[in-house]
């Protein structure tokens, strides 16, 4: 427990309504998805409820976050920013520690159209903010975690691929500026936004800080709080008159596909055709939307409920599915659309495939072409047990997503035939490019029972296992790399960078008060 | 379902926060994004439908004590659903369940409900009604014009809000009924509150004596079908008395008669009424709507770790709420225009008013009404429609508290005006 007069500081900064260390309001922050697997690769009773933080604060401004920064490096009391929350890099590590909770910080501060940027603040979802910009005729990028997470702690802290990444390539590449309150309590703003007010680049003037903030990975919310953003913004391919409407009732509701859309689902018998169809999609820039997963996956993606994914699966899906790649064109006009849905077909015929939507194997809805672009589909994998988690996640090139896929296959049937994991007879993946398709990005979404012990303890000894084999196979570095020993895990065959990030991280940070949870910490650890 | 019996679903909860938001395809503003009234004000994620089942949680495994604040959390929630209809567009999860369970466990430890419910608890128990009203005066609001056949086997159960509170609800209820030669009796003084405000707060005991009690009165008087003009008196008659109490009556809301009278030629709409309305989804008429089915069957693992139900289950996903019949009925009013609020149908905003936060939380309920009242402003409607007395009050305190000129009427108000009844 804080100490009364820490606490009484704090309160004052926020207000009585605005911060609690009730043990109940606690659990909400210390419970999270993916602990149980981290508590049992730790060797321990698989569960998630984490750490406790000693009290969730409720800011509503940049100074009052400033002002807990500051009361933290007073009383050593270490902190932890949190947006919507959804995993354990969400919480705190520490056990004298306290979460942030961002979420009265909300606000879309601007729209620049002409500049195509938004500034927003941390509690803006990907739903909310999407739904905003469509009269601008502009989209946002939308990280996969779904469309009710926020954009700012993806773009600042997280990798961040999603469903429209072969057009808006992922969170790190969009940031164009923040406002970021340092572990010191100083505020540092990044990118342009001291020099014109106007957010046009993440890295200048002067030298580039933003590989420091975030990198590649980012920094799960261990450097600081992040309490605006610029972030980059796209052109949104329907009419400025086009509404988004829906219709219906749940789960089976009508939406107004804009006018130049249109979905495949291109198969390929092998992998060699696939991957030269999805580096030629990519490298034309043919479309919006390239995505892959099994063919279990693909039942899922485009039904509503688990009973009609299970259905779809015993009606045949899986003997006519084999290495498919779901492709959205979305054009502004006719004309455009034309030339892509051309060049789609040609890309197809070339590589010999066949489009499983064109043969009546799966039809997708009008809705589904909505929760392609609302980021929505990721979610319907967690339809078959409440539960996944993925393992693997280099961002790498497409024919290396594609050696891990094969590579990855033995592995997962192992843990199937043990009966911990989902089957899907070890071919579940989900890869999407990034940048013309000179990167992609691939990680093995993997069903899991979180109310089954034996489940858990299986799915953390497959991360292992996997995690090994990323290093033993040269795979790339895995999507999940979460704290200082999994950094470490990697360190002797990566050029040592961690003991860089913990460079950064002991002078960003001096006294260690940004809970690190899943980045490192700011010295080095005893081989 | 016990608490303890909700702990597999409790412990797959991947704390998303979908539940604080409609179903995120039927976003369409940011303004109007949200599902959940209770995190809306007060913020803390415990405060939404999946923060409520971490606290479940916590309880159930013994991590956490009932505390004062916890208390709060747990009755700041209007059991309003929105929570666990957005929650299971991918997960078969019921989180409004789970945070009924959790009231249910709150009242057996001692710890709940809160004080305004036990003081009104007390009142339904002695007066039969939460508001302490004289039994005798329960018929108080029958005008002279107004027929009723005593031994009609149809009954009006006027329920405790609009006979004492919002009185011009029940007798343009009556007048509707009487123009459509309609025959029912009442209970008169015999009628006693249908058990919503003890059931929701947690005390089950009660309420499911309260469920026995009203059930033997109606066989008693050999009732067969019950009309009611209340959506919580609906919801308690209809969906939460079968899973306690068996019977037989059917139960009908005014709205679905009002539309098989239009449909039936007993009932015409001829007097001009304009307005342009917006229509507010009561929770009770609408996601909470659905009956529960008797389901009795295995759970069968059909992929590794991946179970179905069989034969299926049926799923309460609050998609067969009565949703189109007040509409239909308001879009057969001449000269009433209705246009929609975003936020509609299974993913409508709460008025506030349920669960037991009228009472123990009015300045909640009230901040949440006038939320619900900005987005029907937002629609260039000039007058609010529903079809709950409950809902209507709260919304009436909320147009006086923001000085609003939105009207408020409940539908068969507009129903009564349209066939010249008020003259």
């Amino acid at each position: 427990m804080l100490e009364k007069n820490v606490y009484e500081s704090f309160k004052k900064i926020v207000g009585d309504q605005f911060i609690s260390q009730d043990p109940a309001v606690m659990d909400t922050y210390a419970f999270q998805w993916c602990n149980e697997i981290e508590s049992a690769q730790r060797g321990e009773e698989p569960q998630r409820f984490g750490v406790r933080p000693l009290a969730v604060l409720l800011p509503a401004s940049l100074e009052e976050v400033q002002a807990i920064v500051r009361l933290c490096n007073e009383h050593d009391v270490t902190f932890k920013a949190h947006t919507t929350g959804m995993g354990p890099w969400a919480g705190v590590s520490n056990l004298r520690s306290i979460q942030i909770d961002l979420r009265r910080m909300n606000r879309i501060l601007e729209i620049d159209e002409k500049n195509m940027y938004a500034v927003i603040e941390p509690y803006v979802t990907n739903a909310e903010l999407q739904s905003e910009l469509f009269r601008y005729g502009l989209m946002h990028h939308a990280q996969g975690a779904g469309p009710q997470t926020s954009p700012l702690a993806s773009h600042t802290s997280f990798v961040g691929p999603g469903f429209t990444s072969p057009y808006t390539g992922f969170s790190g590449r969009n940031v164009l500026g923040v406002e970021w309150v340092l572990p010191s309590g100083d505020i540092l703003r990044l990118g342009s936004y001291d020099y014109n007010g106007k957010w046009f680049s993440g890295d200048g003037p002067g030298f580039s800080l933003r590989g420091i903030m975030r990198g590649w990975l980012g920094a799960y919310g261990g450097l600081g709080v992040f309490t605006k953003a610029a972030i980059r913004l796209f052109s949104w391919p329907a009419p400025k008159d086009w509404k988004w409407k829906t219709g219906g009732t749940i789960p089976n509701y009508d939406w107004e596909v804009p006018p130049y859309w249109q979905l495949y689902v291109l198969n390929f018998e092998e992998w060699e055709e696939y991957q030269s169809a999805m580096y030629e999609l990519n490298d034309r820039e043919v479309c919006m939307v390239a995505t892959t997963s099994a063919p279990e996956g693909l039942a899922a993606l485009f039904t509503n409920t688990k009973t009609e994914a299970i259905e779809a699966i015993f009606a045949g899906l899986l003997a006519r599915t084999r290495n498919y790649i779901v492709v959205l064109v979305a054009a502004h006009t006719r004309r455009e659309f034309e030339f892509r849905a051309k060049l789609v077909k040609l890309i197809l015929e070339k590589y010999g495939g066949n489009d499983l939507i064109e043969e009546g194997v799966i039809t997708p809805k009008p809705m589904h072409y909505g929760e392609t672009v609302r980021n929505m589909l990721g979610a319907h994998a967690f339809r078959f047990s409440n539960c996944f988690q993925s393992t693997h996640g280099g961002m790498d090139t497409i024919s290396m997503a594609v050696r891990l896929a094969q590579l990855n296959q033995p592995v997962k049937q192992k843990y199937i035939e043990k009966g911990v994991i989902g089957d899907d007879r070890g071919l579940g993946v989900w890869i999407t490019s990034y940048e013309s398709g000179h990167m992609a990005h691939m990680e093995v979404p993997t069903v899991y029972d979180p109310t089954s012990v034996k489940s858990c303890l299986g799915y953390a000894e497959y991360q292992d296992e996997c995690n090994k084999m990323d290093l033993d196979q040269a795979l790339g570095m895995p999507f999940f790399i979460v704290g200082d020993e999994v950094h470490e895990f990697y360190a002797e065959r990566t050029m040592h960078y961690p003991d860089w990030l913990r460079k950064i991280k002991a002078s960003f940070d001096p006294k260690g008060l940004s809970d690190p949870s899943h980045y490192v910490k700011g010295v080095k650890k005893d081989k | 379902m016990t608490l303890s019996e909700f702990e597999d679903m409790m412990d797959s909860c991947v704390r998303c926060s979908k539940c604080k938001f409609i179903p995120q395809l039927v976003i369409q503003s940011k303004r109007f994004s949200s599902v959940c009234p209770s995190v809306d004000f007060y913020n803390f994620h415990a405060y939404s439908g999946g923060g409520r089942m971490i606290m479940g949680n916590a309880y159930q495994k013994g991590r956490v004590e009932f505390t004062q604040e916890m208390l709060d959390v747990l009755y700041r929630c209007t059991n309003c659903g929105g929570c666990e209809v957005s929650c299971k567009w991918v997960y078969d999860l019921e989180p409004n369940e789970a945070i009924h369970a959790l009231r249910v466990a709150a009242v057996e430890n001692g710890a709940g409900p809160m004080p305004k419910h036990r003081k009104y608890i007390e009142l339904v128990e002695r007066m039969k009604n939460p508001y302490g009203e004289n039994p005798a005066q329960r018929t108080s609001w029958l005008t002279d014009d107004i027929e009723i056949d005593a031994s009609s086997d149809t009954l009006y159960f006027v329920g405790c809000t609009a006979a004492s509170r919002r009185e011009e609800i029940a007798i343009a209820t009556a007048k509707v009924l009487n123009a459509a030669k309609e025959k029912f009796r009442i209970m008169g003084s015999d009628e006693q509150c249908c058990g919503s405000p003890v059931y929701r707060v947690g005390d089950e005991k009660r309420a499911i004596q309260i469920m026995k009690e009203n059930i033997a009165s109606f066989e008693q008087a050999g009732i067969k079908r019950i009309i009611t003009s209340c959506s919580g008196c609906y919801n308690m008659l209809k969906v939460e008395y079968p899973r306690f109490v068996e019977h037989d009556i059917e139960v009908v809301h005014t709205a679905q008669l009002i539309e098989s009278f239009l449909k039936e030629g007993r009932l015409e709409l001829v007097k001009d009424v304009p307005l342009k309305v917006t229509y507010h989804d009561p929770c009770h008429l609408g996601r909470m709507a659905e009956p529960y089915e008797k389901w009795e069957g295995e759970k069968i693992e059909v992929l590794t770790l991946v179970y179905i139900y069989d034969p299926p289950k049926p799923e309460r996903r609050g998609a067969n709420g009565v949703y189109d019949a007040p509409r239909n009925v308001l879009k057969q009013i001449p000269g009433l225009e209705l246009v929609e609020m975003e936020r509609i149908r299974e993913y409508s905003y709460c008025c506030g008013a349920g669960g037991g936060c009228k009472s123990a939380y009015p300045d909640f309920a009230l901040t949440t009404a006038n939320e619900r009242l900005e987005e029907a402003e937002a629609t260039g409607a000039n007058t609010l429609v529903s079809a709950c007395p409950f809902c209507g009050t709260n919304f009436l305190d909320g147009i006086e508290n923001r000085n609003s000129s939105m009207k408020y009427y409940d539908l068969i108000q507009l129903v009564l005006q349209s066939i010249g009844g008020e003259e």
